[in-house]
């Protein structure tokens, strides 16, 4: 069952064409990685599905909820009540974690369950202390994020965007502003979540990691999906001279 | 001057003291208020609005204080003279006729000017704190469900304090001793007592002790100020 399906999405910039004509669908309990080079789209498409952009045309339809549809070539977009339903369905973790960081960790992760799920504050710590533990931060709760080291303020983040409890996990590119290290720590948790068939879309340039936790990889340039498929056919047989030369880059480096 | 006149001095500014601090006060009460009125004006999508707030800035940041005090202070004055010359007594009128034979008429019309010249000051300092958070903020807040006023008042403002308040004791500290502008329309604080001093012993001194008033009141401000700047301490 397809939980995200996205339809012929573009996407201008003033005259600058980043998105034009995406189409892609994710599956329940899927991991998407979606892989191109800088400057490809891939994170406006991202941005465009959680709402922090406009598309100018298509469809997107969240767990069979319509967020954006085209009438006579002009995008749609739902009512107020509509989106705000997609949007809890749907969690994100940025590059940058952009943590509140007037707020401890705990209070980061129950901040929106209180004040948008209502929850009392009791449940909320609750959840909050067991998403922390799961995250190796159960000491930390009472630190704020300035105290933290990159990869764990990005582990806050996840532990934030999981207490809202979404049926799609979006990644914007979650360890580029990680040292390799530090990288490894949040892919496990990434790996971790795979196993609980937890659904996700992780852009990313981690290569080797892509190829390791997604079942479906979707390699975007200049705009375009250029090719999707299964890991394995992607990274280890592709026909396209595009995703070769792009992959080939990769290894060299 | 000997010590008992120097005694006497201080005494009599002492005294008078409590206009200047009232006039400290009301100004702080009423600028902070309007100046994040001024900020909202201006940060909102209606062009027409940002021009006038634009232009109110640049009105009350570009001439001098002391003008300003005397055009509101005469201000109200003329028009009700040239209204009821001309016949005209209804409207807004009577409301100034009430204001003029008050007797805090003239407190009122320096808290006036003050407030609309620091608030002019203070919008510019809170636009610069609010456009200082990352757009990432929203972001988050965004992702997580939550409202624009919640995101305001739970995410953004908390932040935009904390980094306002260094730029924000600069303005309070300035205004401590930009109430002695005052002494302009002949407001009894202590600017203006102590130049009567300073005549009456032909000495420089009472100008002397009124600097001590001032150095004191910017001493507390200051200190409570970095007391402020410590609470908000614990997260960058």
């Amino acid at each position: 069952m397809a939980i995200l399906e996205v339809r012929n999405i573009s996407k201008k910039f003033g005259d600058l064409e980043v998105l034009k004509d995406i189409s892609f669908n994710v599956e329940v309990g899927q991991v998407v990685a979606i892989i191109g080079p800088s400057g490809s789209g891939k994170s406006t498409l991202l941005r465009c599905v959680n709402q922090l952009e406009r598309a100018d045309s298509g469809e997107i339809v969240v767990d069979g909820l319509t967020m954006l549809h085209t009438e006579d070539g002009k995008a749609q977009y739902a009512d107020k009540k509509t989106l705000r339903d997609i949007r809890l369905k749907i969690g994100l973790v940025f590059q940058n974690f952009n943590l509140f960081p007037h707020f401890s960790v705990l209070q980061n992760v129950i901040e929106a369950p209180i004040h948008v799920l209502k929850k009392s504050k009791a449940e909320a710590t609750k959840t909050a202390e067991e998403l922390l533990k799961k995250m190796g931060l159960e000491t930390k709760e009472k630190s704020y994020p300035c105290e933290l080291s990159g990869g764990q303020q990005q582990r806050v983040s996840i532990a934030r965007a999981l207490a809202l409890n979404p049926q799609i996990l979006f990644f914007d590119e979650p360890t580029s502003a990680l040292d390799p290290e530090l990288t490894g720590e949040i892919l496990k948790v990434i790996k971790e979540l795979a196993k609980e068939k937890m659904t996700m879309v992780i852009v990313t340039h981690e290569m080797a990691f892509a190829r390791d936790v997604a079942n479906h990889v979707i390699f975007m340039d200049q705009g375009y999906i250029v090719e999707e498929g299964a890991p394995e056919e992607v990274f280890g047989n592709t026909q396209n001279e595009r995703t070769k030369q792009f992959l080939q880059r990769y290894n060299e480096n | 001057m000997d010590f008992e006149a120097i005694k006497k001095v201080t005494l009599i500014l002492l005294e008078y003291l409590p206009n200047t601090l009232s006039l400290f006060a009301w100004t702080l009460v009423f600028s902070i208020p309007v100046g994040m009125i001024v900020t909202w004006l201006k940060k909102c999508r209606c062009k027409p609005v940002n021009w006038l707030t634009d232009l109110y800035i640049l009105i009350m940041r570009g001439t001098p204080l002391m003008l300003q005090i005397i055009a509101f202070y005469y201000a109200i004055p003329m028009i009700v003279a040239s209204a009821v010359k001309n016949g005209n007594t209804g409207g807004i009128i009577p409301f100034f006729q009430n204001i003029m034979s008050s007797d805090h008429y003239m407190i009122i019309m320096l808290v006036v000017a003050f407030s609309l010249n620091y608030a002019a000051y203070f919008a510019e300092i809170f636009r610069g704190g609010i456009e200082a958070i990352p757009k990432g903020q929203y972001e988050a807040a965004q992702m997580l469900g939550m409202t624009k006023m919640q995101t305001f008042f739970r995410i953004i403002l908390p932040q935009v304090t904390k980094r306002v308040i260094p730029a924000t004791a600069n303005e309070v500290i300035v205004l401590v001793k930009d109430t002695s502008l005052a002494n302009v329309i002949a407001f009894a604080e202590i600017t203006m007592k102590a130049k009567q001093q300073m005549n009456f012993y032909s000495s420089i001194l009472p100008l002397f002790i009124a600097g001590v008033f001032y150095f004191v009141m910017n001493a507390v401000v200051t200190a409570l100020f970095s007391f402020i700047e410590k609470k908000f301490d614990y997260y960058k």
